[in-house]
């Protein structure tokens, strides 16, 4: 169990970071309403000459892999559910790298998955 | 801008997400069984690798999360996270129901009270983020 615990945080950890890596990419263009075509291929065109967009796209596709070893060697609904693991690392991640505030809701709704995942991990 | 209501057809494209995510993790895992390789040390893994990236299943899994995050770019595009995230949060009831279903995973009652507070908890966040753009995988 501890190394699929382990397993899981380091696939969610490559997935936040991408996730991150993501908004900052997303952050750095103008981006307008995406409803009418045009403005959906422009928005492509411009994130997809960020090169941070595919550094993300490279760390997604390392949880990736990782995920699959852990999911390999557990049951779905564990593996899934201590997934939600990404939730509280966004939420620090977001803070320290994007600046984004904490607040008491966010905290609260955290530790809520927090005791979630412990639950589900000694079940 | 954005229209803030959740309508019924934006409702429907996040249940359909939902939908979309559980049926990836179920065809990954049943891919990954008929694998069957359980335990993954330092001794097996160029093997897992090996029979792991030549599962069909698991490929189509990563084909319908990769089709999935287009989906969810789209219903982000029309409504705010806020609305989004506590309604796709609803993934983690129906991945344990799939488990247990079709996969005859034992999910105990101590398994549904940690879901249902990760579901739980995924509400306060989310109704936080009022105007905030931040992703979800």
């Amino acid at each position: 169990m501890i190394k699929v615990l382990f397993l899981i945080i380091v696939a969610e950890a490559w997935t936040a970071v991408g996730q991150v890596l993501f908004k900052k990419s997303t952050n750095s263009i103008e981006v307008h309403s995406l409803r009418t075509t045009g403005n959906m291929a422009r928005f492509i065109k411009n994130i997809t000459s960020k090169p941070m967009i595919w550094v993300g796209l490279l760390s997604m596709s390392i949880g990736m892999v990782v995920w699959l070893i852990a999911l390999a060697q557990a049951d779905l609904s564990i593996v899934f559910s201590i997934g939600s693991i990404q939730y509280i690392l966004i939420l620090f991640l977001a803070h320290y790298l994007l600046g984004e505030k904490i607040d008491k809701m966010k905290l609260i709704g955290t530790l809520l998955v927090a005791v979630g995942i412990i639950l589900i991990a000694i079940s | 801008m954005k229209n803030n209501g959740l309508t019924l057809k934006i409702f429907l494209l996040i249940v359909l997400n939902d939908i979309g995510d559980t049926i990836a993790q179920f065809f990954m895992k049943k891919g990954l069984n008929q694998v069957g390789i359980n335990d993954i040390g330092l001794g097996n893994i160029a093997e897992f690798a090996v029979k792991g990236s030549s599962s069909p299943l698991v490929w189509l899994g990563i084909l319908v999360l990769i089709l999935n995050f287009f989906l969810w770019i789209v219903i982000l595009s029309r409504v705010d996270l806020s609305i989004a995230m506590p309604v796709g949060s609803t993934s983690y009831i129906f991945v344990a129901i799939v488990a247990m279903v079709f996969l005859h995973e034992h999910v105990s009652l101590l398994r549904w009270v940690g879901i249902a507070l990760i579901v739980f908890g995924i509400h306060f966040v989310s109704q936080s983020t009022k105007g905030g753009r931040e992703a979800k995988t």
